[in-house]
């Protein structure tokens, strides 16, 4: 593992292709409808993007046919099967559902409400709460990044809004569930979280897809607003299928830690013909600390791009990210991770890591752990590894009487389970284990191959 | 037993089917069936075990986990819960580790004491019909030592196991007696015997072993 340590100022980022936002965002005051003009205005401005990286790195949407997509309204009511498979039997604080470009399900427990919470569509929380959604709307996430960027900040519908006010907590978490579950959908999604001052809640964004075969697209922004001593835990789990399911997720997600404050961050990909995430955690005041967790696994043919940014913003700082990650098949995963500390951030500390296990000799990782520290006198180290199935282990578990598959998928659900505890939620944990038992299954053929190619 | 390097690691490897060894020459037999390419876990399920020299961690499974996945190999239904525990109870209490132990990631972060007594509370509830031990003394206390003797002459005396123990060193060999000592050097047995070869070797060591086999040979 490689590891650096900064004092001094400098900057070094030969291999890096990613920005982050920092302070760029577009609220600074307009509505929602003033946003959404701006952006509709650089939608047609832009071109479709390609991302590329020097001489080994491509992320290209010409597989992507905009003109074959659209956004599917339906009528309201129905919650699709497998947003009940995915979220079990827990009984949430809140549940909101969003298929293709109409919400159809919202409910907020009244407990939940009576302290004050809000939880709604963000089209509804324009109307009911509009200050609250004119103050955070797109506050720190900008609308011209490239065209889908643009895209999903003109053409959102629906959405999801939750507010938990000062000092309200809440245990049982929030659920936001995006699905599609039709060919040619372009789904735009948009949530925005606000917590106040002291509040302590759990939210989990799942973007699911139904039974389909063939290309959609989801285009979304996530953003969580955190005051003075909030704390909270996401969760986001991605599984746009792998059984003929095409779809393209361009999607950048925000959240911003106060005062003394705590977010700790989950996201977990496990499917998506092409993703592109950016990720973006801010310690923007004194005290405020991050813990940030996630997970990929790849498969087939897939193409998974993922920046995640580790702002720091004032001093007296503390973060902590570790990323995991598995690919079979002929897939391709990327994993840039950078941690930024800003001029006169003192006394910040953080960590990053990622490690990646290759399962097939078709397969293709990328793991990018970088620095950009612009002041004196803070901590910050990175690493990563890149690694495969150790065959010392295999030999060992076999010798015990397990299979040479046992073995692995023991391997690989041992490599994730520290992560995946940090769920802390039963039923979402068994359903990350079950989906990466299901995919060792699958690549079955490739893990043989890339242990006899070796 | 036998100096470094004489191949007794190497012998209880391919015992078991380690892949980075191939047979050249000869077979392994097993009660009448020829085991010299079958899979490890095939070997694992005719009753062979090896407690290794370097056990493998295995980060993310818990010791009662993998004890229970391994236990399952050997059975057409899943054990259920309680007998399982009771097994669990017995092979704890033999080995004097508590059930904590069992709840901790296999190898992972244990000392080298723990890592041998790991591999001996795996062999209590496998019940394999040999065990090969490789040097599992090399590295423990004398208590610790005692405990893993222990062990195995209890499964012995209760199961019939039988048991290859690989070592440097006499002193184990005051807690568990052997019926046949072999001595090994340059990859071969050259020397098979009672108890009585062990007082030898602890006495004079490998050196007149050493000329008399040289002296053949020449």
């Amino acid at each position: 593992m490689a590891e650096a340590r900064s004092t001094k100022k400098g900057a070094a980022r030969a291999a890096t292709l990613y920005q982050p936002l920092e302070g760029r965002g577009a609220g600074d005051g307009r509505s929602v409808e003033e946003i959404r003009a701006a952006a509709l205005e650089a939608f047609e401005r832009l071109e479709l993007p390609t991302w590329r990286r020097s001489g080994f790195w491509t992320t290209s949407l010409r597989e992507l046919d905009p003109e074959a997509l659209e956004p599917k309204h339906v009528e309201p009511g129905e919650i699709p099967a497998v947003v009940g498979e995915a979220l079990g039997d827990e009984r949430p604080a809140g549940l909101l559902v969003q298929r293709g470009a109409t919400v159809v399900h919202a409910e907020l427990d009244p407990e939940a409400a009576a302290q004050g919470v809000v939880f709604s569509s963000l089209e509804d929380a324009i109307r009911t709460h509009p200050d609250l959604v004119r103050e955070h709307f797109m506050k720190r996430l900008p609308y011209d990044t490239h065209k889908l960027d643009a895209a999903a900040a003109a053409f959102w519908t629906g959405g999801a809004f939750l507010h938990v006010p000062d000092g309200v907590v809440v245990e049982r978490p929030f659920q936001i569930a995006y699905v599609i579950d039709e060919a040619g959908t372009a789904q735009y999604a948009h949530t925005l979280v606000v917590g106040g001052a002291n509040c302590d809640f759990r939210v989990r964004e799942y973007d699911l897809a139904g039974d389909f075969t063939g290309p959609a697209l989801h285009a979304g922004h996530f953003e969580c607003y955190l005051g003075d001593g909030a704390r909270a835990r996401i969760a986001h789990l991605q599984d746009w299928g792998s059984d003929g399911q095409e779809v393209f997720d361009v999607s950048t997600h925000f959240t911003r830690v106060g005062r003394d404050g705590h977010a700790t961050w989950i996201p977990i990909h496990l499917g998506g013909r092409m993703t592109r995430q950016h990720i973006e955690l801010s310690t923007a005041e004194p005290g405020a600390d991050m813990r940030h967790r996630g997970i990929y696994f790849t498969e087939e043919e897939e193409h998974l791009d993922l920046f995640t940014v580790d702002l720091h913003e004032v001093g007296n700082t503390t973060g902590d990210t570790v990323w995991k990650g598995a690919a079979t098949g002929a897939s391709r995963a990327s994993y840039e991770g950078l941690i930024k500390i800003v001029p006169n951030a003192q006394e910040s500390h953080t960590y990053l890591q990622t490690h990646s296990m290759m399962l097939s000799p078709r397969a293709k990782v990328d793991a990018i752990p970088s620095l950009i520290v612009e002041t004196d006198s803070v901590s910050a180290s990175h690493g990563g590894t890149v690694g495969e199935v150790d065959e010392t282990q295999v030999f060992y578990m076999r010798s015990r009487g397990l299979t040479r598959h046992e073995a692995v998928r023991v391997i690989v659900e041992g490599y994730f389970e520290p992560v995946v505890v940090q769920l802390d939620d039963p039923g979402l944990e068994g359903l990350v284990r079950e989906r990466i038992a299901r995919k060792l299954a699958a690549a079955e053929e490739d893990i043989q191959a890339y242990a006899a190619a070796k | 037993m036998g100096p470094n390097g004489s191949g007794k690691s190497t012998l209880a490897n391919t015992i078991l089917g380690h892949p980075a060894y191939e047979v050249t020459e000869g077979q392994i037999l097993w009660r009448g069936e020829d085991l010299t390419e079958a899979d490890p876990e095939d070997r694992a399920q005719a009753g062979l075990f090896l407690a290794f020299q370097y056990p493998a961690a295995i980060p993310g499974v818990s010791v009662a986990n993998f004890l229970r996945m391994a236990l399952n190999t050997q059975r057409e239904e899943p054990i259920n819960v309680k007998e399982f525990g009771a097994k669990l109870k017995h092979a704890t209490g033999l080995l004097h580790v508590d059930r904590e132990f069992t709840s901790r990631h296999l190898n992972d972060g244990f000392s080298g004491g723990e890592k041998k007594r790991c591999e001996i509370l795996q062999m209590a509830m496998l019940e394999p019909k040999v065990a090969v031990l490789d040097e599992t003394d090399s590295g423990l206390d004398i208590d610790a030592l005692r405990t893993v003797a222990e062990g195995v002459n209890t499964l012995h005396r209760e199961t019939g196991m039988g048991a290859l123990v690989i070592t440097h060193y006499q002193r184990i060999l005051h807690y568990v007696e052997p019926q046949f000592v072999h001595i090994m050097l340059d990859g071969r047995i050259v020397r098979e015997g009672g108890p009585e070869l062990v007082t030898q070797l602890e006495a004079e060591g490998y050196d007149w072993i050493r000329e008399e086999v040289g002296a053949l040979d020449g």
